[in-house]
């Protein structure tokens, strides 16, 4: 019987191991913090449940519900906010609906994800006369970006307009002028000068191999649309031939790397930032916080302008991803979360917060033109960046296409950015090639 | 009362009894799901709606590149841990035996370790391992050795190599203890009367070690087969996420996760997983059968 | 003879018998042997030193800050000024759930082992010991268990589930997994090695074919239960796709989908993310060290009959 000592001796140690554990992680929940969830609100409000994938947004969202309980002590509400990451909260939640049990009260979805959640019979509630208040002051392609059948489903957080983001202290130090910048050739032959003068140490930008943003701005740019017959895309446009064409002419002559990383919004792409690799990229406005949060050393070097155009008159922005909050229509407080979500995006004053927070460029444009909201001295991004960034953003203000996403976009994207992309910038195919193969593999999809 | 009680003691009732929980766990657990599965194959299932549509999706199937790429990389995959993990323990559990060893335990504790970590762990060391800057360890190991930095994780043979790696580093040690079990079974008076016999090493190793080591071999191919066919979580780690430049990365179950999980088209994605276990089971089977495993119960 | 001086010195750091085994062969004078010991040793040697690189870039990764994780990736380099503890007070000051994975993940593990073992070893018993209708067929199913990839069923186990009422707890996390059939197979293995002799002897004895089952067999089988309930831990510690998809609320997470939840660049989570993996290893490794004598001998007592 002496093994069997052993084996209880194992267990009284597996068993103390466990109070240890127990009893610290008890010390902790008194400190009241505990895993990702997290409650707002007081205890007789209505209660809600809702699913995130950012955790800075339930920032947003804790504040516009304190103030909103503040405002209205009729209609108290109380949210329990769960942060998953991007893609286990889509899955979470995707599986919840097939169930049909287990689906939160509101929950964001990310645009590129949206469309699998409008298949079938939608179970979100339409958010039509929530939004209605606010409409006259929306950029209204974001209100299109979540709609079927004429219904809003989802509330939209920001317009993610592109800029070209450059790095004014290097261009200065080439002797370039970033401002005279206007169209892709002015770009290349910047991008010329600044290797001769720095004799092949930085590159003028980055390109991406992860991510489809090059494109769309290009379709944006010449007005064209993959998915202009959401039933029946095409992928061989004028616009991404263009592009890719102009990309690989880069990388040939050294004026451009391959972005590490794959796109420029991941780790290795803030180094690559961070280290001076490259002068200039274009990416949505809500890159500014990647900037604050992950590049502090690059404050006061970074300037923010228009994105080039092929030819003169096109337009020189894209609106770039985005977060959709929907409302559970079966939820017993559908009602009253329509009502306070589409407030806490959709107002100016929700707005204000959107750009105070996080650094977005709000959907509600009265805060766009609000210099009291845009030129605060003491908003961290009026302060790091070179020029006011809502300067640029008015300048542009027209000029904010949309390349909708619809279903087949999820396979396009797949198409790009793990096969056609890799092909063309890493091993140099043949771009109407590449994008011949692309169009099989997307009408595969759509027969 | 003491009928039922007297069967359900007698020697015949006894065995059902003690299976009885396998019955159990099987009929939830495996059969229902697996019937499940079965059903939503031959259909189209979206958010609240599915319909028959016969052998559609299998049509599909046939005509899909990435699914075929998701194949071929499952079999590779599959067929190169055979070849890595079964030769190579073999031949570490066969030198442990050896009277030379000075540290039999400690060597096999060690290589064992990796065993202990999970997926989740050991894919986040492998995939900054792999990271394709200058100071990733495996591109600081070739720049030793005067060649440029790779990117890794972006090509079909430096991911697959990736991959190898992380499954040898994980079961090598797994798999020589499973060897060195087999091998501490064998009579030591076979080897000795060979001795006698004038038999060289080598001639012991390949007429006695290699014959008698048939049923630990036996095991072990089975779960490996199995193991490489189902591989996922380990890709799905080293390329941070289900998607990979060019699907290289892509296995069956990646895909048939992207697509009943990632695009919730749970019949397709069914239709994907009974060709899995469609392929899985035969090779296995085939394997099984070819050894005469089935015969065993007989001798 | 220059082999045997630096022996001692490469070995000794190992394990003690390394001394006596270097007398040995200083009286064994044969330098063809010597050589191949050395040979032999030093093949060992590299595959341990090979093994631990991971662990060890793991380990001083967990003591940068964990953007550089990202950014430069894992190596050895030993870049002290970077260096600090920092990481690991992230993992107990609260600030993540880490210490209530950790509680999760310990609590599934002991439940489902103790839980697994019993029943696996019931039903392997059942098919070793006897032989009855379906005998080969059942067992067959046992097999083509194994043979069916989880991932096939999850969908389908995940609307059982939720109908069940099991959702988003440990028991649904644990149940659909108690059952398992390389479990079972091993124990079969290693029961099928016992002398059917000691059933007649006991059933002599007067004995129930239960009392036999428990009091008898159960005992010898020891080693088997050992190396077993060490397999069963381990998967159980480390799963992660089905804990992943039953819980839903973040304070019943387990370790893996907790670890996994901070791979994403929002949030300061990469310093959690290194230190907490390789703090996550630690339980592991020191049951392993308890446990190692029995953990070889059961493992060996198991494979030993095909």
């Amino acid at each position: 019987m002496k093994s069997s000592k052993k084996v209880l001796t194992y267990f009284l140690i597996l068993l103390m191991a466990f109070f240890i554990v127990g009893c610290s992680s008890n010390s902790s929940k008194e400190e009241e913090v505990v895993g990702e969830t997290t409650t707002v609100g007081p205890e007789d409000g209505a209660k809600l449940e809702m699913w995130l994938f950012v955790d800075l947004h339930q920032q947003f969202y804790t504040e516009m519900l304190n103030k909103w309980n503040e405002e209205h002590p009729d209609k108290q509400i109380q949210i329990n906010f769960t942060v998953y990451p991007y893609a286990d909260m889509h899955t979470k939640l995707t599986l919840a609906i097939q169930s049909g049990e287990g689906i939160p009260d509101m929950s964001d979805i990310e645009i590129g994800q949206f469309p699998n959640f409008l298949d079938g019979e939608v179970p979100w509630l339409p958010v039509n006369s929530y939004v209605e208040p606010y409409k006259a002051d929306l950029v209204s392609s974001r209100l299109d970006a979540y709609a079927k059948d004429g219904n809003y489903y989802g509330v939209p957080t920001h317009v993610g307009a592109m800029v070209m983001y450059y790095n004014k202290e290097i261009l200065e130090q080439y002797g370039i002028d970033y401002t005279q910048i206007k169209t892709w050739d002015d770009f290349t032959a910047a991008g010329e000068k600044l290797k001769e003068a720095s004799n092949g140490e930085v590159f003028m930008t980055s390109v991406d191999t992860g991510g489809a943003d090059w494109l769309t701005l290009a379709m944006s740019q010449y007005g064209e649309s993959w998915v202009e017959d959401p039933e029946n895309a095409n992928v061989q446009l004028k616009s991404i031939e263009n592009m890719l064409t102009m990309q690989q002419g880069w990388l040939e002559s050294g004026i451009a790397e391959v972005t590490p990383g794959g796109q420029i919004d991941t780790e290795e792409g803030y180094a690559t930032v961070a280290n001076g690799e490259v002068a200039a990229f274009p990416k949505a406005s809500w890159y500014m916080s990647r900037f604050t949060d992950y590049m502090p050393e690059m404050s006061g070097k970074i300037a923010l302008a228009p994105i080039p155009v092929f030819e003169e008159g096109q337009a020189r922005s894209n609106g770039v991803g985005g977060t959709g909050t929907v409302i559970y229509k079966e939820s017993e407080n559908a009602e009253l979360a329509a009502e306070f979500m589409a407030w806490a995006k959709l107002s100016e004053e929700g707005g204000e917060k959107i750009w105070d927070i996080l650094g977005f460029d709000p959907v509600n444009t009265k805060v766009w033109s609000n210099d009291v909201i845009t030129h605060n001295p003491d908003n961290k991004f009026v302060q790091y960046f070179v020029n006011n960034p809502f300067d640029v953003f008015l300048e542009i203000q027209d000029e904010v296409n949309l390349i909708k996403t619809v279903p087949i976009t999820t396979t396009i994207n797949e198409a790009f950015n793990l096969t056609t992309l890799n092909e063309v910038l890493e091993n140099g195919a043949d771009v109407k090639e590449a994008l011949a193969a692309a169009q099989e593999e997307v009408d595969f999809e759509q027969e | 009362m003491k009928g039922v009680q007297s069967i359900l003691f007698s020697q015949k009732a006894a065995p059902y009894i003690f299976i009885l929980p396998f019955i159990i766990s099987l009929s939830f657990f495996w059969v229902y799901p697996m019937i499940s599965t079965i059903i939503m194959s031959f259909q189209d299932i979206g958010t609240g709606y599915s319909e028959f549509i016969g052998l559609a999706n299998y049509e599909k199937l046939l005509g899909d590149s990435v699914f075929h790429t998701a194949v071929k990389n499952s079999v590779l995959y599959t067929i190169f841990t055979i070849i890595i993990l079964i030769p190579l323990p073999m031949l570490c559990a066969f030198l442990l035996n050896s009277k030379n060893v000075v540290a039999k335990r400690t060597y096999k504790s060690i290589i064992y370790l990796p065993a202990l970590v999970s997926v989740v762990v050991s894919g986040i060391l492998f995939r900054y391992m792999f990271s394709e800057m200058d100071s990733g360890l495996m591109n600081q190991i070739l720049n030793f050795f005067g060649i440029d930095s790779t990117q890794w994780l972006k090509n079909w043979g430096t991911g697959m190599f990736a991959l190898l790696l992380l499954a040898t580093w994980r079961w090598m040690g797994v798999n020589t203890l499973y060897f060195e079990a087999g091998l501490s079974s064998i009579d030591k008076v076979l080897y000795e009367s060979a001795e006698v016999d004038g038999a060289n090493a080598w001639q012991k190793f390949w007429h006695i070690t290699l014959p008698l080591l048939k049923p630990t071999r036996i095991y072990v191919t089975t779960i490996s087969i199995y193991g490489g066919m189902a591989m996922f979580l380990e890709s799905y780690m080293i390329y941070g996420g289900n998607s990979s430049p060019k699907n290289i990365g892509l296995t069956i179950v990646g895909y048939l996760y992207r697509r009943g999980i990632e695009k919730n088209d749970l019949g397709y994605a069914s239709a994907v997983g009974l060709v899995l276990l469609i392929v899985a089971l035969a090779i296995s089977m085939v394997y099984l059968w070819s050894s005469g495993m089935f015969k065993k119960e007989d001798k | 003879m220059s082999q045997n001086n630096t022996e001692p010195n490469q070995s000794s750091l190992f394990d003690a018998s390394a001394l006596v085994a270097t007398k040995k062969v200083k009286k064994n004078k044969d330098g063809k042997r010597s050589l191949y010991k050395v040979l032999i040793n030093g093949f060992f040697v590299i595959m341990c030193a090979i093994v631990a690189v991971p662990f060890v870039a793991g380990l001083f990764a967990s003591f940068r800050p964990g953007q550089m994780l990202i950014r430069n990736g894992l190596n050895l380099q030993l870049d002290f000024k970077n260096w600090s503890f920092t990481n690991y007070g992230y993992l107990f000051d609260g600030s993540t759930g880490y210490l209530d994975w950790y509680k999760n993940s310990i609590v599934i593990t002991v439940i489902s082992v103790l839980l697994t073992l019993i029943i696996c070893y019931f039903v392997a018993y059942g098919f070793a010991m006897y032989n009855f209708k379906f005998k080969n067929f059942l067992f067959f199913l046992v097999i083509a268990t194994m043979m069916v990839p989880f991932e096939i069923l999850m969908l389908p186990l995940y609307k059982e589930m939720i109908s069940l009422g099991l959702i988003d707890t440990f028991a649904g996390v644990i149940l659909p997994g108690l059952v398992g059939a390389s479990t079972i197979f091993f124990f079969r293995q290693f029961l099928s090695g016992l002398p059917k002799e000691l059933l007649d002897a006991g059933r002599i004895d007067g004995s129930s074919e239960y009392g036999i089952c428990v009091k008898i067999i159960m005992p010898m089988s020891k080693p088997a239960f050992s190396a077993m309930a060490i397999l069963s831990a381990m998967g159980s510690w480390n799963s992660m796709l089905w804990p992943l998809i039953v819980l839903r609320s973040a304070d019943k997470f387990t370790l893996p989908i907790g670890l996994n939840t901070l791979m994403t660049p929002y949030g300061n989570n990469y310093d959690v993310m290194v230190a907490g993996s390789m703090f996550s290893i630690l339980p592991l490794f020191i049951l392993y060290l308890i446990f190692n004598k029995y953990f070889v001998e059961g493992m060996t007592a198991g494979a030993v009959k095909g």
